[in-house]
């Protein structure tokens, strides 16, 4: 039997909602993949573009970046430059021919424990139908 | 037209005050068709400026390059002006600048030069091959003059202007001190032709084509060198501890560089072709600044090195920005 490929999908979640969102679905015991590995950062505005390039760098095959909801960011508007910046990064990453379905971004309010679920389970299935990553996965180094 | 007369009165006149450090201009190079900045310090220097289709370089990189060394107790820091020779594409790099706050409006004089575009030094050396001396041109009725050791050659700017030249939408400076001839009239008005065909590919075609593009890159950092918008004193690329992106030399790190480099560019390049210019693989990078150039465009309005008084497009918003790829 082919084994099933599980992609690797790094996430990275703002303290104040999105993680407290997973948390949520966690303590409601709601199930969903468990491909993601969760980075937790302060917000989503702290997350630095070369993030997403280091982890499909290192070894991921899709990234997810989530936070509050648009004017709901503890620190006022955070997520809004967050916005900015992934709007770019993201044509920035079709463009040289990373496959769309490999960067995702998402707002998830810490009461949306079942919404968590959905975008994990949808985020992972984009990642499976994109295969694993290799365009430009850093070999590992022998020192 | 080009008045070489009033330029070098007017250089020395600048030079002789006493708030003006130095000024920077072009001057003919060693050899070929080549152009070096020429630093003005007394008034007898200015007889070497020139300007012509061969001044190329964008010689606002050096407002912002140079050496800050620790001053010595006691000695106050030298508050004089930098005055600057700028074409149109080298007064956004200013006013980018300025936006940014990399350099102080009042420590920089501006000396505006209206510019019919300059020449693309590859296409040129292709014309007229393994030239003995240093040679000149000038612009003469929508045609450039090439003084060569054989006698004139006339050419139509279409063949030999630079591609950034050709779609120009800002031949005349936007922000100037002195302007010293009459402005030119605007070109082109730029579509983004050439981002749309490769936009149009798919993924696996334009990862091909930009995998092509990277292999070849040999990390010399000239594009980020020569930029006049990567002024950082602690660049990115430059750390060490964590590293960003490793010093070695193949497709993942190359990649993960010019993302590095073309994002940090998002929303301030002002499309002065420097980079692509001075890469010595010649890696089509303006291909990736105009995409970007052209998505903050498209998304935000938003068109970097026009207005001092705006700010950054990074560190502002608007709370109803797009946001169609958000889950």
């Amino acid at each position: 039997m082919k084994e099933q490929f599980e992609p690797n999908v790094v996430a990275f979640l703002c303290n104040w909602c999105s993680y407290a969102g997973a948390d949520l679905a966690g303590t409601s015991r709601i199930q969903y993949p468990s491909n993601l590995n969760v980075i937790r950062v302060m917000c989503s505005g702290r997350v630095n573009p070369l993030f997403v390039v280091n982890a499909l760098q290192q070894g991921a095959d899709g990234v997810l970046i989530s936070g509050c909801h648009p004017g709901d960011c503890h620190y006022m508007e955070g997520n809004f430059y967050a916005r900015r910046r992934f709007a770019l990064m993201k044509e920035l990453l079709e463009y040289v021919g990373v496959d769309a379905r490999r960067f995702n971004m998402s707002w998830v309010s810490a009461s949306e424990g079942s919404k968590w679920k959905d975008v994990v389970q949808g985020v992972v299935e984009k990642a499976k139908e994109a295969g694993p990553f290799e365009q430009f996965r850093r070999n590992k180094i022998n020192w | 037209m080009v008045d070489l007369e009033k330029l070098k009165t007017a250089a020395r006149e600048t030079v002789s005050r006493d708030d003006v450090k130095y000024l920077i201009g072009w001057r003919q190079g060693t050899y070929g068709f080549r152009v070096s900045p020429h630093f003005v310090k007394e008034p007898e220097e200015a007889e070497k400026l020139i300007f012509s289709p061969l001044c190329t370089n964008n010689l606002a990189t050096y407002l912002v390059l140079t050496e800050r060394l620790p001053l010595p107790r006691g000695e106050q820091p030298d508050s004089r002006k930098v005055a600057l020779m700028v074409k149109g594409c080298d007064s956004r790099a200013v006013v980018q600048q300025l936006i940014e706050q990399g350099i102080k409006r009042e420590s920089v004089l501006i000396i505006g030069c209206p510019c019919e575009g300059v020449i693309d030094l590859k296409k040129v050396e292709e014309k007229f091959p393994h030239l003995p001396g240093p040679a000149q041109a000038r612009w003469s009725n929508g045609n450039i003059v090439f003084h060569l050791p054989d006698g004139d050659k006339e050419v139509p700017k279409g063949e030999v202007l630079a591609a950034k030249c050709l779609s120009c939408r800002y031949p005349n400076p936007v922000m100037t001190d002195l302007m010293l001839w009459e402005e030119v009239q605007t070109r082109g008005n730029d579509e983004y032709d050439d981002i749309t065909e490769l936009e149009a590919k798919s993924p696996q075609e334009r990862w091909l084509f930009w995998e092509d593009k990277f292999s070849s890159c040999i990390r010399c950092y000239s594009c980020r060198n020569v930029c006049p918008m990567c002024y950082c004193e602690d660049c990115v690329l430059d750390r060490l501890n964590p590293a960003w992106v490793f010093r070695s030399n193949n497709i993942s790190e190359n990649t993960a560089f010019h993302l590095a480099r073309a994002f940090h560019l998002a929303g301030r390049c002002i499309e002065c072709g420097e980079c692509e210019r001075v890469c010595p693989v010649g890696i089509p990078l303006m291909k990736l600044n105009r995409k970007l150039a052209k998505e903050v465009k498209e998304k935000y309005e938003y068109i970097p090195g026009l207005d001092p008084e705006s700010k950054p497009l990074q560190s502002s918003y608007r709370p109803d920005d797009k946001e169609d790829f958000i889950l």
